[in-house]
């Protein structure tokens, strides 16, 4: 498509264009959720046992913590980053957090101790992605590496043990016979979906994804906020860790391997954009369990976890594909 | 308009293009135009910013598709859909921005795309040997003192040039065109760049030179084409010293009536620019501004505009100098700091640097002042969307709701989002970089309208433009910009188009 070159004169031009969201827009934005519905349906008729209290539980749990990193990892992405460290980060904060209580710390201040744990991360890679100006996904690559490497030191590779059995209550709990974990999702949902509607953090999120040259002219201290959102990402990542650790009551180094992916691909299939400037905590929450049913659909059917991968980096790709489709008419 | 029918210093006819016309968007960019060049002729292409020049040497080029009109090449019509057609006729052109593999070698970027290949047992491969060969004597050639195996990101911008030249004229050129070659060259490079078309002219070729830059066109150009809003307005010889002609043919156009009436009573001084310089956009850049005034900055491309507002703006650090705000030196090191001072710019580019725009209308409107939409430190969106439909209302902005992505709004609309933004900000003393740039004319009114009613209330304004009726309908005073430097402030009341242009291309000295 030719673009109208500078020297092009200023005359008469075609009056405004209007939008009318067609039906491909709104198919493609309810496309989530009701993927959700139609793979729900469908597990429940093929298999006896997904309908079970015991069955939905676990699917909850285990989703759970991908979805709360997921929350994090939508601030990250509708700023236009990525963060690929998450699953080390979850290890380390998860370790840190076992360790205090093993020292004897109550849960409370364990838990906060891994949340600072993951936030200290977070501050790691907002600065080399800011102040070093590496990429955001180089960036995370390395402290993906690094952050996994300093778990494996300080356990010398074992697992932490012998911890309070009521640390188990997290993970396994419930309250008033709802899952610990869906709770502290419902909780961390509305906080960050009230974050990007509704503050500046989340308002100058959209900003910088959409365009970061734009915002830093408008005054926007975009550094400033990138550090923030970074912050943020890890924060919840520290917690979703504790959640992981508290489903086996040990501390695994080894936690969380490959979990960068299922994280991403739910924020992509919830609707959020690679480049940035969009992304939704709903969206977000329909892509991760998405992939939570076809996690738990393919071992109620006894598909091969290793099928199960090809599935999920199916997904993706299609995913990001249908994003760049969209993203071309957009601009046309 | 008839164009002045060429003198026949000329010889036989090597490219003739005639009755082109060309339209982006129902915009009309060439209108009849017409360009003759001899073989073996330097050929002078000028006009203003906008005159179509460079979309019609790039129709030329095989780049763009004229919509009507014909090509002759040598008595035939050969068909021009593409770049690899006009390189077959042997037509190459030079852009302004330079198109070299940065990371590649002086030889290799010569041989790009046509390597020489080895023989015998490693039949296929590159011929390096021959590659650095071949370009040494091209380079010879001319005489440029060039080592062919220096990687050309380490080549200045002039250095660069003559690598584009000599990988020009080695598959065989008869037709070289070159789109402003000289915006960022020094004097002495001008010349050898002289000396080299001229010897390009003695190896047959012929050269078509794109430039607004009066000396330098006397200096190497047989004959020159003027182009005026899309028109072949006169054809000739090159003069080499009175310009009054080309120049009077480059603006003359009567001054429509359509710019708003202002009363004007200038207030004290609020910005001050003293000494103003960043290498090597521009340098020394002194002036003021005054509240209720309007003050435009003219100035042909590559004159430095865009980056002294820039610089006073924080978007580019300057290397020194000094700003001044109601009197008191002011550090800006970023956009932050220039709008904590009352500062606006509404930048060159609207759809790079001052839109989001896959963000809906309200939240482009108070980006700049978000606080003032903030509650007991959260975003009241009631607010928000109050602001942002009085200022659509107020700028009457044409969409469908305030949420519409202004991505999808029309050019003059996107415009006056921006402008919205600052307003919402209540700045005083407002910059804007070709406001109405890509503009239908209605919208244009309104943007006019709007910035009249910022000065009597009290702002400053500076205004870059490129189209001289819009500085002249406009502003109180003119500052003309050539080549990095303010050489001439005029009065807007006591001067004309041809003034303006006289300065803008020829500068200080040249005008007795």
């Amino acid at each position: 498509m030719e673009t109208i070159p500078s020297d092009a004169p200023l005359t008469r031009a075609p009056a405004v264009t209007v939008e009318r969201p067609s039906l491909r827009d709104w198919i493609e934005r309810v496309l989530p959720y009701a993927s959700v519905v139609v793979l729900f349906i469908a597990l429940s008729i093929l298999s006896p046992y997904f309908l079970t209290l015991q069955n939905l539980s676990s699917v909850c749990r285990q989703t759970a913590v991908i979805t709360i990193i997921g929350l994090g990892m939508t601030l990250v992405m509708i700023s236009g980053g990525i963060d690929i460290s998450v699953g080390s980060v979850m290890a380390f904060a998860g370790i840190c957090g076992t360790m205090l209580l093993q020292a004897g710390w109550h849960l409370g201040p364990a838990l906060a101790g891994a949340v600072v744990a993951g936030a200290a991360w977070g501050l790691v890679n907002a600065l080399i992605i800011t102040v070093l100006k590496v990429n955001p996904f180089i960036a995370t690559l390395g402290t993906m590496g690094a952050a996994r490497g300093v778990t494996l030191v300080i356990t010398n590779g074992m697992p932490v043990v012998n911890l309070p059995a009521s640390f188990g209550k997290l993970g396994d709990g419930n309250i008033l016979r709802v899952p610990v974990p869906l709770v502290i999702l419902v909780l961390l949902a509305l906080l960050t979906g009230f974050i990007l509607k509704y503050t500046r953090m989340g308002r100058y999120s959209y900003v910088i994804g959409s365009n970061a040259e734009a915002a830093r002219y408008a005054g926007v201290p975009v550094r400033r906020y990138l550090i923030a959102i970074y912050v943020f990402c890890g924060a919840l990542t520290g917690l979703a860790g504790m959640i992981e650790a508290s489903r086996l009551v040990t501390g695994q180094p080894t936690a969380g391997t490959g979990y960068e992916l299922s994280v991403i691909a739910a924020v992509v299939i919830g609707g959020a954009s690679l480049s940035g400037g969009e992304g939704t905590v709903a969206g977000t929450i329909a892509g991760a369990f998405l992939m939570g049913l076809i996690s738990n659909g393919s071992n109620l059917l006894g598909v091969s976890p290793f099928w199960q991968q090809v599935l999920i980096g199916t997904i993706i790709v299609l995913a990001v594909a249908v994003d760049e489709l969209r993203k071309r008419r957009r601009t046309s | 308009m008839n164009p002045t029918p060429a003198t026949s210093q000329a010889g036989p006819l090597l490219v003739e293009m005639r009755d082109i016309d060309k339209s982006y968007g129902g915009v009309p960019v060439l209108k009849a135009a017409h360009l003759g060049v001899a073989q073996g002729e330097i050929h002078g292409l000028i006009g203003e910013n906008g005159a179509g020049k460079s979309t019609l040497v790039k129709i030329l080029d095989g780049e763009v598709q004229r919509d009507a009109g014909e090509v002759t090449w040598l008595g035939e019509r050969p068909s021009l859909q593409s770049r690899a057609d006009a390189a077959r006729l042997g037509i190459t052109m030079i852009h302004q921005e330079l198109n070299l593999a940065p990371h590649l070698t002086v030889a290799e970027n010569i041989s790009l795309g046509y390597e020489p290949r080895l023989r015998g047992r490693l039949a296929g491969t590159i011929d390096r040997r021959r590659e650095v060969a071949e370009a040494r004597a091209s380079l010879d050639r001319f005489g440029f003192d060039l080592d062919p195996r220096t990687p050309v990101r380490r080549l200045t911008p002039a250095k660069r040039q003559l690598v584009e030249i000599a990988r020009a004229v080695v598959r065989a050129t008869r037709l070289v065109i070159m789109d402003e070659p000289t915006s960022s060259l020094s004097a002495r490079e001008v010349e050898e760049l002289s000396r080299v078309v001229r010897q390009l002219q003695a190896g047959g070729a012929a050269v078509i030179f794109v430039s607004h830059r009066m000396e330098e066109l006397a200096q190497i150009c047989d004959r020159v084409t003027v182009l005026r809003d899309g028109e072949t307005v006169h054809e000739g010889p090159m003069p080499r010293r009175d310009f009054a002609e080309l120049i009077h043919a480059m603006v003359g156009r009567e001054l429509r009536d359509f710019y708003p009436p202002r009363s004007c009573r200038p207030g004290e001084v609020v910005l001050r620019v003293e000494g103003l310089t960043r290498q090597p956009h521009f340098e020394d850049a002194t002036f003021q501004v005054r509240r209720g005034e309007i003050v435009g900055l003219a100035g042909l491309i590559g004159a430095g505009r865009t980056e002294v507002v820039e610089t006073i703006f924080g978007g580019a650090t300057a290397d020194h100098g000094r700003i001044l705000i109601d009197g008191e030196p002011v550090a800006i090191g970023s956009p932050r700091d220039a709008i904590r001072h009352g500062l606006a710019l509404l930048t060159e580019d609207r759809k790079r640097t001052g839109l989001a725009l896959g963000l809906p209308v309200a939240h482009n409107i108070t980006l700049a002042n978000l606080g003032a939409t903030m509650r007991r430190g959260c975003l009241d969106l009631g607010k928000e969307e109050t602001m942002a439909r009085d200022l659509m209302q107020r700028l009457r902005i044409r969409a469908r709701s305030t949420r519409q992505r202004v991505g999808r709004l029309s050019g003059g609309n996107q415009q006056k989002v921006v402008l919205a933004k600052w307003l919402s900000r209540q700045a005083s003393i407002f910059m804007f970089d070709e406001p109405t740039r890509g503009i239908d004319v209605g919208a244009k009114t309104e943007i006019y309208r709007e910035m009249n009613a910022l000065a009597e209330s009290g702002a400053a304004i500076l205004m870059v433009s490129s189209e001289l009726p819009e500085i002249l309908g406009m502003t109180d005073r003119i500052l003309v910009m050539r080549a990095g430097r303010i050489v001439k402030e005029l009065v807007t009341a006591r001067t004309t188009q041809e003034e303006i242009i006289r300065y803008a291309t020829l500068g200080e000295k040249e005008n007795a």
